[in-house]
């Protein structure tokens, strides 16, 4: 049936979707990724958002429970241009739309999504709301301006684990994993390094974090809702030079805030799998995936004593890392996403070098 | 890291003629090089023995020399010049071939010469089959099952234990040339023989077959601080067992997960970072089980390639300027990306559309060769389209290729109706299984066929071993032509039913006009009114390397049924430029090559140049070539949309060869203006009627002609005139089912085959003039003056098509008498039409008479050649003169006569066409050409023999065996052979003449009465060279297999007796004095003066 996407500034468009929902309102984010829709709706940090695909033709490899990053999807929409009637790869069990149906995902596809795209990138992002309902422009922009209001639980909350979760090998190093919206690419990237894990609810606190004598602790991605991060950076902070920390993505603005950094919003984010960082002190950088809207305030960082930028985006020069071996840091804004089949990323394996250290 | 500081002169290696598996991609890559080297500042040499390349332009390298390609050539200038450094990695596998032959034989080390790019020794990693191989063991990387054969006894103990079937790769080849799969003991045997011959090296990887298997390429790239970027993933439609260069090919790979994305960059890194590339590019190709997902790796190339280029075109990044850069000693943060403006090479392209490749084959010119496709390529071009989705960019493709159709089916040329289909009994359902099973050229019509037959999706995809994800979409395709068809036309007049919401669905899906036009039953001008009328429009999206996300400086377009226009067109006086499309056998590089400098000039003049142009090879869709690139198919729709957009002052269509001057009549029609001579001219010159009239107007003459419809009227033509007759269809490229009839069976046979490509039009029989010198002549004219850029001497006697034949600059044996008969016909022709631009006119001579063959409106083959030779810009010079310009102006009034001698050479693909025999004839067959420059003729020719792949020898033994016609003259050269100290070997026939003339002659049996026979001679290497002219019409079969054999040994050779006296000539001259070399830019400075 007919779809609209509505945004906040009364620019909309039109495409198609079979969706169950009627109406979803969200901060609308666009990635630019060619591969990976799956991972992408099943990661906890796209809540809430209407996710838009830049790469036209989605769904051509169909969805496996083994590629989800969580249990269920999260975005209030996935918005693209083309879905694939069928889907072809041998390890597929289901198409992306009964996947999406399945999961109760508002996805909506035919969508001119390069102009829509390229006016995000003129505007900076926005709220959106897509619906299958009404097409009114003032009954959608007051349900846009309504957003929010009635939201009683965070988003951390939302999509944290509720009780204490053990994985990983029983003799490995104890690593504790805050639960901010952890993807299963860090759990199984930290379980492939031998790593006994502890994932934990993320309003735990500091001397309950202390108390599971853990070698070191990592402070997850997940959504960037600040207000919750504000709460456990007040949470994590006496735990600072205690034992080694790993800050990721939404994890390393919280990590960030501890220490009194203070965070900027971008006018677009950087989401996608091709952003360049380069460290400040070589030629030598990496190709990252990013999935960020918020940056670490450079000139707030250098007051802080012990803590170096370890990497920059080479595009905007925003901080994309920092480490400090004294307050025994490392913290990623990117996503530290495993190499290929059973291998970690470099931060896993510098945090553990960390661990060894300590 | 700043650039080396260690070097300061940098030799590049082109990649020579254009032959099948290296095209004009490397003079694309190579120009890149060249300007990326200037802007740091390096003096830059630069050797290939291609005169069509823009790479040799006089402007593009510091010092340019035009000469063969061969290790010695290349030591001389390096002997000469003293480079610094040498980089191999951007003329192709013969640049790469080059280097690691100079660093065998010890002269890199000799003049201190580093290779930078790739290092030595990552070049044999990458192509020595067997380091390579355990290279990739030590890093993890599967290789399919293989061992290395050096001989026929490993070879088949290798193979015999791996199991069938096999497939065979010769080490060092180009295109996989001499690959081939075995599935049985016989074949093995068979294929190891000639593979073993075909490799340089006498290595043959005999491997396990993963025939059927995806494969998937990536385009990586890697600087000397271990940065590593993948530029694209791409996929092959058609699975292993296709030659990539002849494959399908789409960008991004469609159906790999996330993850096996991921482990396939993995890979790739580990592997380039194993090979050793410390500055530079590889294409890195897989292939993957898709069944299991298992992963084998098939090769790296440790350069740029086919494959980069089209990565190139695909994403917008610049992969040959960026990988100079990197072999200079940048780092990928350091370097510009220019599309963006903003960013850096540091990053991985990403994009929001599907680009799609198809190849161009020209089996029509060997009709005995097997149309199926394999390991060793056969293509001799390519395409590039984009769309917002596969249909859209696949049915774009597909007219593209200029093949005559208008998408993926239903356009009127269809082999198999709807209504056959239909009903298709058992023998057709077979058929169109079979040509689905085994790889061809018209594969994916016969899927067409298959989904209209009822033959299953399920069927289909186990035929073909080709992806569901593609036939699927196939099948939507069909789908909707299915819905469309629900509105047909009963009259054609009628007018067009089809509802809104499908046209837009028709469109989006990349259905052509024409297309919907046949399927509604109405016309295409029909189709786009009411497309127009309704608002149905063409829109223009971003090649941008970044899906959007940066607004970029310097994009290029391409065309969709999306909402919004993103194209910006500036105010500036503005000039459309058709390209070429895409390259085939009569229309190639040398028409980029003027497409190009029409885009120089007109930036000279300060007019906005707009390019459109489908090929991804070529140096004309650069990004930087022209102010705005349309990577858009050159039919009259997609043209007529840019142009309605753009609103530019004019169009050249003179450039871009047949494909764009076919157009000028539909587009003049439409109030198009053409810029240049006018359209009455070119009417005149291509209307016989009115022609012959122009002529006779003037006193000049032509040979006796007539027309005909069928044989008996083509009987009366030939009575009337007499035999031979030449006999050609209407409006054809390249001598298409051209023939010469010598009597009136031969003139039946042909005379079926010319109707049958001429169409509605009749074919045109002209009398044939036996052993007439023929001439080309290439001129300028600004309507008031006309200047002659050169007179080419054909070195074939008349019969053998221009594009094939050697030609002079300047002529060698004709007298002053006819050269000034020549030039009074030239200059009488061009006043009386009013010449604006380029043209090209064909002459014969023949008893002191001057015959005028045709008249060219346009730019032809030979005027990049003239212009190098001649050191004058003919093409940048028309440009001018087409806005407007006089030649007195510029400085270009009176024809220059060189001191030296330049010949043109043609370049064939016979090894690719098993069992085709390599006589020369009107149709042409060559696929690319290379120049011999010298101060005489002897010198200059032994040199374009050198440049084309022929080794003459400096002594040995030549076998002669000529026919009747040729005895006389044959006494002659094999006496100067026997005085040069070579030993004669001839047949029966041809002995006896040469015994009676005194000379001293081995007499061979013919091949069925005796051995050894010349065949075994020739196996065992004891022939250095082969002079055979054809006997006739129907050639003696021993004369075929001599042939054959001459390229399967790769034995120079001639096929005419003006060759082998030229041959003969410049073997005398080779003895003499060795040969040297000189820059282009030495010769122009000498002629300056």
């Amino acid at each position: 049936m007919k779809a609209v996407l509505m945004l906040e500034d009364g620019k909309s468009f039109i495409g198609e979707s079979e969706t169950l929902q009627k109406e979803r309102v969200g901060e609308v984010i666009m990635n630019t990724a060619v591969v990976g829709y799956q991972e992408m709706i099943t990661d906890p940090a796209n809540i809430d958002k209407i996710l838009i695909l830049t790469y036209p033709l989605i769904g051509n490899y169909g969805c496996a429970a083994k590629f989800n990053e969580s249990d269920t999807v999260w975005p209030a929409g996935l918005v693209i241009k083309e879905s694939s009637r069928i889907f072809s790869n041998w390890q597929a069990k289901e198409s992306l739309g009964a996947f999406a149906k399945r999961n109760g995902l508002f996805f909506m596809h035919s969508v001119d999504t390069r102009t829509l795209a390229v006016h995000l990138r003129q505007k900076g992002s926005m709220l959106g709301v897509i619906s299958t309902e009404s097409f009114d422009r003032k009954e959608l922009l007051s349900k846009i301006a309504a957003f929010g209001k009635e939201q009683s639980l965070s988003s951390i909350e939302r999509v944290s684990t509720q009780k204490v979760v053990h994985s990983g090998r029983s003799t490995g190093k104890k690593v504790a994993i805050l639960d901010l919206g952890v993807t299963r690419s860090i759990v199984c990237q930290m379980e492939s390094l031998g790593c006994a894990l502890k994932l934990l609810p993320y309003g735990t606190s500091g001397d309950e974090i202390l108390r599971f004598k853990a070698t070191g602790l990592i402070l997850s991605s997940g959504p960037e809702d600040i207000p919750g991060l504000e709460k456990v950076a007040g949470n994590i902070k006496p735990l600072i030079g205690k034992l080694p920390i790993l800050g990721i993505a939404s994890g390393n603005l919280a990590l960030a805030m501890a220490l009194g950094v203070k965070i900027n919003k971008l006018k677009i984010g950087h989401r996608g799998v091709n952003y360049p960082i380069q460290s400040p002190s070589s030629f030598k950088g990496e190709i990252t995936t990013q999935n960020h809207a918020y940056v670490l305030d450079h000139d707030s960082l250098l007051k802080v004593k012990g803590l170096k930028i370890s990497s920059y985006n080479l595009n905007d020069r925003t901080v994309e890392g920092i480490e400090s071996k004294t307050l025994k840091i490392i913290g990623v804004q990117y996503m530290p996403v495993s190499l290929g089949y059973n291998e970690s990323n470099g931060a896993f394996i510098q945090f553990m070098k960390m661990l060894g250290r300590s | 890291m700043p650039r080396r500081k260690d070097i300061n002169k940098v030799l590049m290696i082109g990649s020579g003629p254009i032959v099948i598996g290296q095209a004009c991609e490397f003079d694309y890559s190579g120009s890149q090089a060249c300007k990326a080297l200037r802007e740091e500042g390096y003096f830059t040499i630069l050797i290939n023995s291609n005169p069509a390349t823009i790479m040799t332009d006089p402007g593009m390298a510091d010092v340019t020399y035009i000469e063969p390609l061969t290790v010695e050539m290349v030591t001389k200038v390096i002997a000469k010049e003293r480079p610094d450094a040498i980089l191999p990695t951007l003329g192709g596998q013969t640049g790469l071939n080059l280097a690691f032959f100079l660093m065998k034989q010890g002269v890199l080390k000799k003049y201190g010469v580093e290779s930078i790019g790739a290092s030595i020794s990552a070049i044999s990693c990458a192509e020595d089959r067997d380091l390579f191989k355990k290279a990739m063991q030590e890093i993890g990387v599967n290789t399919p099952k293989s061992g290395i054969a050096t001989s026929l006894d490993a070879g088949m103990k290798i193979g015999l234990s791996i199991g069938f079937p096999l497939i065979l790769r010769p080490a060092y080849t180009l295109g996989g040339s001499g690959g081939s799969i075995a599935y049985n003991r016989e074949e093995l045997e068979k294929f190891l023989t000639k593979g073993l011959e075909t490799s340089p090296v006498h290595q043959v990887l005999v491997e396990q077959s993963v025939l059927g298997w995806k494969e998937i390429e990536f385009e990586v790239m890697r600087d000397c601080c271990d940065n590593v970027i993948m530029v694209t993933s791409m996929e092959n439609v058609d699975p292993m067992g296709v030659h990539t260069g002849d494959s399908i090919v789409v960008a991004p790979a469609q159906t790999l997960t996330a993850q096996e994305y991921n482990n396939f960059v993995n890979l790739s890194k580990r592997i380039i970072r194993r090979i050793g590339i410390t500055g530079g590019g590889a294409n890195i190709q897989f292939g993957q089980n898709p069944h299991n997902g298992d992963i084998v790796i098939i090769e790296v190339n440790p350069r740029l390639s086919r494959s980069s280029a089209l990565a190139s075109k695909a994403t917008g990044f610049p992969i040959a300027r960026v990988a100079t850069k990197l072999a200079v000693g940048y780092t990928l943060p350091e370097v510009m990306n220019q599309i963006t403006g903003k960013t850096t090479s540091f990053f991985e392209p990403t994009v929001d559309y599907c680009v799609f490749k198809i190849c161009r084959f020209t089996f029509e010119k060997f009709p005995h060769a097997q149309r199926v496709l394999n390991t060793s390529m056969k293509a001799v071009g390519e395409v590039m389209s984009i769309g917002r989705n596969f249909k859209e960019a696949f049915q774009k493709g597909i007219r593209s290729m200029e093949i005559s159709r208008f998408g993926f089916g239903c356009d009127g040329k269809d082999r198999l109706s709807d209504e056959e289909l239909k009903r298709a009994d058992k023998e057709l359902l077979q058929l169109i299984r079979d040509k689905i099973r085994i790889p061809n050229d018209e594969r994916i019509f016969y899927i067409r066929y298959a989904l209209k037959a009822g033959i299953s999706l399920d069927e289909i995809c186990s035929l073909s071993n080709i992806d569901r994800w593609f036939i699927d979409n196939m099948r939507e395709l069909v789908e909707i032509e299915e819905e469309v068809i629900k509105y047909r036309n009963n009259k054609i007049d009628e007018e067009i039913k089809i509802p809104l919401e499908l046209l837009k669905v028709a469109k989006l899906n990349g259905f052509s006009d024409s297309q919907l036009a046949f399927i509604l039953n109405s016309k295409e001008a029909k189709v786009r009114d009411a497309r127009k009328r309704q608002n149905v429009k063409a829109v223009y999206k971003l090649v941008d390397t970044c899906a959007g996300e940066v607004a970029a400086k310097q994009p290029y377009y391409y065309s969709t049924y999306e909402t919004v226009d993103e194209s910006r067109q500036s105010k500036k006086k503005k000039v459309v430029i058709l390209g070429g499309g895409p390259n085939r056998i009569g229309q190639g590089i040398e028409f980029d090559y003027c497409c190009c400098h029409a885009a120089y000039a007109l930036k000279e003049e300060g007019v906005d140049s707009i390019m459109v142009n489908c090929n991804p090879e070529t140096v004309s869709t650069d990004y930087d070539t022209s102010d705005r690139l349309y990577f858009e198919p050159l039919t009259f729709e997609d043209i007529m949309n840019i142009i309605e957009l753009e609103k530019p002052m004019g169009v050249i269509v003179q450039f871009g060869g047949q494909t764009p001057l076919n157009l000028a009549v539909l587009l003049r029609k439409a109030g198009v203006n053409i810029l240049g001579t006018s359209a009455e001219s070119i009417d005149i010159a291509e209307d016989r009627k009115r022609f012959k009239h122009m002529l006779h107007k003037l006193g000049l003459l032509q040979p006796e002609n007539g027309t005909a419809f069928n044989f008996d009227e083509a009987k009366d033509v030939a009575k009337k005139i007499g035999y031979p007759v030449l006999v050609r269809p209407s409006y054809v490229l390249g001598g298409r089912a051209m023939e010469i009839a010598y009597d009136d069976e031969a003139l039946e046979k042909f005379i079926k085959e010319a109707a049958e490509v001429s169409g509605e039009h009749p074919v045109l029989i002209d009398k044939f003039l036996e052993d007439a010198i023929e001439v080309d002549v290439d001129l300028i004219g600004d309507g008031q003056t006309f200047v002659i850029g050169g007179i080419l001497e054909h070195i074939e006697y008349a019969g053998v098509h221009s594009g094939d034949a050697a030609m002079s600059l300047p002529t060698y044996t004709l007298s002053q008498g006819i050269l000034q008969k020549i030039r009074q016909a030239t200059y009488e022709m061009a006043k009386e039409l009013s010449l604006v631009g380029l043209m090209n006119i064909q002459y014969a001579v023949k008893d002191d008479k001057v015959y005028i063959l045709e008249v060219n409106p346009r730019a032809s083959r030979t005027v990049p050649f003239v212009s190098k030779v001649i050191g004058v810009p003919l093409a940048e010079l028309a440009t001018k003169v087409l806005l407007g310009g006089k030649l007195k102006d510029l400085g270009f009034i009176k024809e220059i006569i060189p001191e030296y001698v330049a010949i043109k050479e043609s370049v064939f693909p016979f090894n690719r066409f098993p069992g085709v025999d390599v006589i020369l004839g009107p149709e042409m067959k060559s696929t690319g050409e290379v120049m011999g420059i010298d101060k005489d003729f002897g010198r200059a020719y032994i040199k374009s023999q050198l440049a084309a792949g022929q080794k003459l020898p400096r002594k040995g033994n030549v076998f002669v065996s000529v026919r009747d016609r040729d005895k006389r003259q044959v006494i002659f050269i094999a006496k100067k052979l026997a005085d040069l100290g070579f030993n004669i070997y001839a047949s029966t026939g041809t002995a006896d003449v040469l015994d009676k003339s005194g000379i001293k002659v081995k007499v061979l049996p013919k091949i069925a009465e005796g051995r050894p026979n010349i065949l075994d001679l020739m196996k065992d290497g004891k022939i250095q060279l082969v002079m055979n002219t054809p006997s006739g019409r129907i050639p003696r079969q021993d004369e075929v297999k001599i042939r054959s054999h001459v390229i399967l040994y790769n034995i120079p050779y001639t096929t005419s007796i003006s060759a082998a006296q030229a041959t003969v000539n410049g073997i005398e001259a080779l003895l003499k004095k060795d040969l040297g070399v000189k820059s282009l830019q030495s010769y122009h400075k000498r002629r300056k003066r």
